[in-house]
Parts: structure tokens; C-alpha cells; sequence
């Protein structure tokens, strides 16, 4: 285990440092002056110079690397350009909008797709199967956008029973906190559902033709115990690990959804962010996200050990 | 019967009358409003961005002089001011007991330390010209300042009504970025990053009437159709910028709600390259300038909402001339100038639209149409913000783009002959200074009208209309601004009236 550990941190250190290359070469070419953004068109040419020697923008690219990379080591947390305040603060506040929807998300598509995968795998090429798998078809071909809006005109400015978007903060109001996440979580969760529920079949449809399900079967066991004990566990192996990458997607990735809601996340965060050029903050939450996918990761594959005990973490 | 009767119409004569008076404020109740664009930091000193002066202008901050919703100057932190006979000496009576939120005192001193901090060597504020032109500043006592200004300057006060002039406390101004303190109407709360920013009447305003309202929340949505579903759902009570034109009837319809139209500072324009070939050219300009039909434009592009213009100044604004005739939509002349230009077949031409307006990208397909039609045939290229700014704005690699520039007051940016359409012409530059140095305002009417009419003839730049100043809101919201003369969005007067 200490071995294994040691190795993710390895990859994790190198796969930081390509990213951070990445990034901030990226970054460092790409037109658009943060200072001429901050000061806007009509800005004096003196004024803008003072602004670019204050951001640091003045100095060669290694050493604008140099200075963002020692800050990062030493713990010291850049300033947003934009927001005025340290990135890390915004990190932590945006995560609070987009840890528990991105934990909801996968909630919403773990509940919807399991029930439906199986219950599609036992009814094989039955009405049931064809009509879930239908529905599965349909949700993939959805851009979650476009549900999230639905969701919107229907259950908020038709019915009226949810906000339009905007997130009131836990500490203010968390029960409106919690419902604020409810629908962009339910527009990412079903979108999800729909791939996950076509893999719990394919996979439960895999399993139960296995020999030792026969023999279950045969040893005269009950239909829900050999689905449930012994087919599902090791149906859900290939569920997980794309589970895991949705889970890293939804905690980088849900820019467009929280654009929709409006949501304070980290999505929104990054997405601004590179518009109004702020690369302090682009920076840090790519390496962040860089970050998170990786240890998302190695939670997954402790998981497969919990699951499967034929896997041993070495 | 006939007696019940009688009271029934009393009784509602007397309610259309008390319709009809002019009804007494009310006090009290939040307003939350929406705006598209998170300011890039809460100091007005500090940036020219117009989405910072829409969230702290006139709500937080406050300068020696305000503009009103017809335009005009009107005394804001000054309670009056006189101007001495030579146009160079401006005495300012300051408002008594003013306070800034953090306690300290509003007074001559403190003043004349903002400006010095305005002109000084390595200043951050965007227009430190503003602020240098001034020579002296004296205060003989803590209610008057006394500036006297290095040459004349026709356009000293409007600057002073500036974002970029307001009044900062000498000690609680390090802070203002992240935490402003000012004199105004409201005093800041909180800033929930890439959510909002909440303000709080200010108890202790100088004018103890105002605001009407105890809370004003800015929440920042930027997808339109956001926008719309936030106010329908009751999430906020009045958009306030940019609101899409294409959404406005149907919320016009929809009783809950009321939609104001009125005209903004932002004239929108197809910028024009006036260094590249063949737009160096006045004919083929004044050629592109008959072939573009600017009620369709503003029709098809705004919905029928904003004003036409024919040259870079908004109605609004004082000194305005009206050249929207100038150049009348005729394709045949228009093909008729191109010929005398050298180019009978037309040309090929590139637009470059910046993605962050979408009216600047529907007009840019709509003019691409009518140019076509006269054969200039327009290739579209839709490029990000940043993008615009380095490559079109800074090094002027393009040949049209369209866009609108929100100050008022910005004429000047045609005397600058490396400004990104690169019109170069010792005319205008020499009627600018003039009007600058008008010390009357027959003057002043005359060389700004001036400074019009030479752009308009050059055709510049495509001037096509002006961005409408759109909000919609609920129907009880009373007193909000219908045309935004300039950059704030202004709640000290308004309330609630239910």
C-alpha cells in the first residue's frame, strides 16, 4: 500500500509539473493584455504600464514561471487580478458550490442507472429493455444545457417551485443552498445516468452468463440474491472506473451548467476567468483540476479492491 | 341603491385622483438587480471599466459633481461651484458634515489629496489626464477648494462626474479594490465572488432623505435568457444591463413586469480601419456609409430599440448635433461613389466581431448583407475579447470590426491618430482643441458640433446607432432611470411602491 502511494505521488508530482509547463505557455502566448482588460479601451498607455509592472507582466516568461511556481511551493497564494483576493480562498469557496453538486450528480445518475441497468439486463430485448434503452438514446444525444434550461422554464417560471439559478451560500440559507444545487445536479445526474445505465446492462449482461451465476442459480439460491450478491459486485467494475472519470469531469467540468444556473463554482470560475484573462486564477485551478482527476482516480481504484477482493492495491 | 351607488363612485374617483397625485416615496425594501459583467474590482480610481462604475457609481462612491438623468451637471459632493471669467478657476463649496462610511470626514483636504492622487507620477487611475490639467489647488477652509487649471479645459467638469474622479477616504483607501468605502447613498456589505455584491443604506448620508431602499443586491448573470428566467421566477426584481432586445416585447406583455427604453452613452459603431486599403479612402467610407440602412439595423439587430446617429455622440449628451442625414440609405449612390473609388465590381473585405456582444455579431451579419449588395463582400470572423483587444484594438490588424464605446464624452479618441481606426486628420484635431479651449457655451456648441460634422463627412467609422439603455423590472419598482445619460446604475432614488 505505502508503495502504491508512493507511486501515484510520483505521478502526481511529474503529471503537476506538465501541466504547470502546459499552462502557463499556454497562457503566456495567448492574446489579450489582462491589463487592457482591467483598464478597458480608453486607457492611457502610462496607465497600463503601471498596471502590467504591478501584475508582474513585465518581467521574461521564466521569470514570471519562476515567481508562480516558488509562490506555489512555499504556500503562498497568488491574488485573483480580477476578484482581489487569493485564489485559494476562491478555490475553497467555489468548491462548496461545486463539491456537493458534482457528489449530488453522480448521486442522481448512481440511483437512476443501477435500478434501470439491471432491470434492462434481466428483461433482455423485452418492451422493458428496448423502451429503457430508448430513453438511454434520447439522454445521450441531450446536451445538458438544454435539459438545464427545461428544467427551468418548467419547474421555475412555470411552476415556480425552484429559484431560476444564483446560490444563496450554506452559512446564509442551506436549505436553499441545497435546493440551488438540486436542479443543475438532476440536469447533470440523468445526462450521466444515460451512459451508466447502458454500461450496468452490457456489463450485468456479461456477468449473468458467467458460470458461477449458473452454479448460484443452480445451488438454488434467490433470484435477487444472485443479482445482487454475486452478479452486480463484480458487474459494477467497469461501472466505476466511469464513474470515477465522470466524477473528475463533473468537479472540472461543469462550466456550461453553472453558466446556465449561474452558480458561483469553479466552473464559472475558470470560465471567467480566462475571458478577463485573470491567469493567477487559471493557472491554479488547472493545476487544481489536474490534481483532483488524479486523486479521484486513485479513490477509484481503491474502491475496485473494496469491490472486487481479487484486486490487491500494489 | 341609487345612495350606494353614489358612494362606489366617489369612492373610486377619489382612488383615480390619488392615482393621479404625484405619490411620496416609500422607505424600506431590498432590490435586487441584475447586471451581465462582474466588475474586475470594486475601484472606480483604479480602472476605466464601465462594469465598475455600473455596480459602485453614485451607490457608493460619489464625486464633486454628478450628471443627471437628462445629462446634465448637477452638485454632488460640491454643493455648488462658480468659474471665474477666464474659464481656468474653479471654486467648489463643498457639502458640510459629509462623513465617509468608515467615519472619516469629507473636506477640502481630503479633496484635494484625491486629485493629487489622480495626477500623480505612476498613479493607477485610468485618466490621470483628467487630474493634471489642474495647476493649483488651494483650500482656504475646509469647505471650499479652489482649482485653477493650466490651460482651459471645456470638458473639466464632466470629468469631474467621472468614475474615475470619485472621492476616496485618505486613510480606508488601500482596501478599495476588495472593500470600498465611500460617501455615497449605500455602504458596501459583502462580495461573493462570480455572485454578487450587496450594499446597505448608508444611515448617515448627508442627505437624510435618501435612499429610499435599505438593501441593494447586484447579482451578475450573463446569459440573456438567464437573465429573463431569473426575473420571471422572482429570483431578481430588475435587469438592469444588458438586457436582449429580442426578450424585451415579451416581457413588455407579461403585467408583472414593465420594460423602459431609453438612450445610453454607447455608440456603436463599425469600426473602420482608415490606414488599410481601399477603407483609406473617404469615397468608398461615404460609400459604405449610403449603403447601410440603419433603421433595418436597429430593427433587425435590436429589436426596434435604439436611436440612430450619424456620427460618434450621443443625443444625450449636450452639444449634440443631429447628422443622422447625412448619409441616407441609397445603394445606387452608394455604388455610384465605389466607381468613382476605382472599384465598379466592389471588393473583398474581412469583419472581425468581438463574441462578447451579441448585437455586434447580428449586426455584423446584417451589414455584411448590405454591403454585399452593393458588392463588397464581407467575410465574418468572430474572435474572444481578449483576442479583440490585442490584435484589433492594440495592433490594428483588421480592416472592419463593429463595437460600442460606452463613455460619453469621448470624441477625443478621433484626435489620436494611433487609436485603432487610425484616422488622421489636422481638422479635426484642430477644431477638438478649440472646442476644447471654448471657455462659453455658444462656443463649446459650436467647435463640438464642429468635431461631429468633420467625422460624419470623413465617415470614419460606421456610425450605426445608439445601444439602447433597456431595463425591465417589476411593476411595483418605482423611479428607476430610463436612459442612462452615464455610467451608473443609480438606486439612491428609487423604491418600492407597494
Amino acid at each position: 500500500m505505502l508503495r502504491y502511494l508512493a507511486k501515484k505521488l510520483i505521478t502526481l508530482v511529474a503529471l503537476l509539473f506538465f501541466v504547470s509547463i502546459t499552462v502557463f505557455a499556454v497562457l503566456f502566448v495567448l492574446p489579450g493584455d489582462p491589463a487592457q482588460i482591467i483598464l478597458g479601451i480608453n486607457a492611457t498607455p502610462e496607465a497600463l504600464a503601471a498596471l502590467r509592472a504591478d501584475l508582474g507582466l513585465d518581467k521574461s516568461f521564466w521569470g514570471q514561471y519562476r515567481e508562480w511556481v516558488g509562490n506555489l511551493l512555499a504556500g503562498r497564494s497568488h491574488h485573483s487580478i480580477h476578484y482581489k483576493m487569493p485564489v485559494f480562498d476562491l478555490i475553497v469557496d467555489s468548491l462548496a458550490v461545486t463539491g456537493p453538486m458534482a457528489l449530488m450528480a453522480m448521486g442522481f445518475a448512481v440511483l437512476i442507472s443501477l435500478p434501470l441497468g439491471i432491470y434492462a439486463a434481466r428483461n433482455q430485448n423485452r418492451h422493458g429493455d428496448v423502451t429503457v434503452m430508448f430513453f438511454t438514446q434520447l439522454g445521450l444525444a441531450t446536451p445538458e444545457f438544454w435539459f438545464g434550461i427545461l428544467l427551468i422554464l418548467l419547474l421555475s417560471v412555470q411552476l415556480g417551485w425552484f429559484s431560476a439559478g444564483g446560490f444563496p451560500g450554506w452559512a446564509a440559507d442551506p436549505i436553499g443552498a441545497f435546493k440551488a444545487l438540486l436542479l443543475p445536479a438532476f440536469a447533470l445526474g440523468v445526462i450521466r445516468a444515460a451512459i451508466l445505465t447502458r454500461l450496468t446492462r452490457s456489463s450485468m449482461l456479461e456477468v449473468l452468463r458467467e458460470d458461477y451465476v449458473r452454479t448460484a442459480r443452480a445451488k438454488g439460491l434467490r433470484e435477487r440474491s444472485v443479482i445482487y450478491v454475486h452478479a452486480l459486485r463484480n458487474a459494477l467494475i467497469p461501472v466505476l472506473t466511469i464513474m470515477g472519470l465522470q466524477l473528475g469531469q463533473l468537479l472540472a467540468g461543469a462550466i456550461i451548467i453553472e453558466n446556465v444556473y449561474f452558480l458561483p463554482g469553479l466552473g464559472r470560475l475558470v470560465f471567467n476567468a480566462i475571458g478577463q484573462r485573470d491567469l493567477p486564477v487559471v493557472r491554479d485551478i488547472v493545476l487544481f483540476m489536474a490534481a483532483a482527476v488524479v486523486v479521484v482516480n486513485f479513490v477509484i481504484d481503491v474502491a475496485y479492491a473494496y469491490v472486487d477482493p481479487r484486486i490487491k492495491i500494489n | 341603491m341609487k345612495k350606494a351607488m353614489v358612494i362606489v363612485l366617489v369612492m373610486l374617483v377619489a382612488a383615480s385622483l390619488s392615482w393621479a397625485a404625484v405619490e411620496t416615496p416609500k422607505k424600506g425594501g431590498s432590490l435586487v438587480l441584475c447586471v451581465g459583467d462582474e466588475p474586475p474590482g470594486l475601484d472606480p480610481t483604479a480602472s476605466a471599466s464601465a462594469a465598475i462604475d455600473r455596480v459602485v457609481y453614485a451607490n457608493i462612491f460619489e464625486g464633486l459633481v454628478k450628471v443627471d438623468r437628462d445629462g446634465k451637471l448637477v452638485p454632488g459632493l460640491a454643493a455648488k461651484w462658480e468659474v471665474s471669467a477666464d474659464a481656468k478657476v474653479y471654486t467648489f463649496q463643498l457639502r458640510k458634515g459629509v462623513a465617509f462610511h468608515n467615519g472619516e470626514p469629507f473636506n477640502a483636504q481630503a479633496a484635494k489629496w484625491n486629485l493629487e492622487r489622480g495626477a500623480a507620477e505612476g498613479t493607477k487611475n485610468a485618466h490621470p489626464e483628467f487630474f493634471r490639467i489642474i495647476e493649483k489647488i488651494e483650500t482656504p477652509d475646509d469647505a471650499t477648494l479652489r482649482l485653477t487649471l493650466k490651460e482651459v479645459d471645456a470638458l473639466f467638469l464632466f470629468r469631474m462626474a467621472e468614475g474615475d474622479s470619485v472621492m476616496l477616504p485618505m486613510k480606508g483607501f488601500e482596501n478599495t479594490a476588495a472593500a470600498p468605502i465611500g460617501t455615497g447613498p449605500f455602504r458596501f456589505l459583502e462580495w461573493k465572488r462570480g455572485d454578487s455584491v450587496s450594499m446597505e443604506r448608508n444611515p448617515a448620508y448627508w442627505n437624510p432623505q435618501l435612499p429610499y431602499l435599505d438593501k441593494v443586491t447586484f447579482r451578475f448573470i450573463k446569459d440573456p435568457s438567464a437573465q429573463v428566467a431569473a426575473l420571471r421566477a422572482g429570483d431578481v426584481d430588475l435587469i438592469g444591463w444588458l438586457l436582449a432586445p429580442e426578450l424585451a416585447k415579451e416581457i413588455g406583455k407579461d403585467k408583472r413586469f414593465k420594460v423602459l427604453s431609453g438612450a445610453s452613452t454607447s455608440e456603436v459603431v463599425m469600426s473602420t480601419n482608415n490606414k488599410v486599403k481601399p477603407f483609406d479612402n473617404q469615397l468608398v467610407r461615404q460609400a459604405m456609409a449610403h449603403a447601410i440602412d440603419r433603421k433595418a439595423v436597429i430593427e433587425l439587430v435590436m429589436s426596434g430599440y435604439g436611436t440612430i446617429i450619424g456620427s460618434h455622440w450621443p443625443p444625450v449628451t449636450p452639444y449634440y448635433k443631429d447628422l443622422t442625414g447625412r448619409f441616407p440609405y441609397d445603394p445606387k449612390k452608394a455604388k455610384e461613389l465605389l466607381a468613382k473609388a476605382g472599384y465598379p465590381n466592389g471588393f473583398d473585405a474581412t469583419i472581425k466581431l468581438p463574441a462578447i456582444y451579441p448585437y455586434s455579431q447580428r449586426a455584423g451579419e446584417v451589414i455584411a448583407d448590405m454591403l454585399g449588395q452593393v458588392g463588397i463582400k464581407l467575410k465574418i470572423e468572430i474572435v474572444e475579447w481578449g483576442f479583440w483587444l490585442d490584435r484589433i484594438f492594440k495592433q490594428k490588424e483588421f480592416e472592419l470590426s463593429m463595437i460600442g464605446h460606452a463613455e460619453a464624452w469621448d470624441i477625443g479618441i478621433y484626435a489620436n491618430p494611433n487609436y485603432y481606426f487610425q484616422y488622421d486628420s489636422q481638422e479635426f484635431r484642430d477644431a477638438y482643441a478649440k472646442a476644447l479651449k471654448a471657455a462659453t457655451e455658444g462656443e463649446k456648441a459650436k467647435w463640438f458640433g464642429r468635431c461631429q460634422e468633420i467625422i460624419a463627412e470623413d465617415a470614419v467609422n460606421g456610425f450605426l446607432f445608439l445601444a439602447p439603455a433597456l431595463s425591465a423590472m417589476k411593476a411595483e419598482l418605482t423611479n428607476w432611470w430610463q436612459d442612462y445619460p452615464t455610467i451608473a446604475l443609480d438606486c439612491t432614488q428609487v423604491w418600492w411602491n407597494k
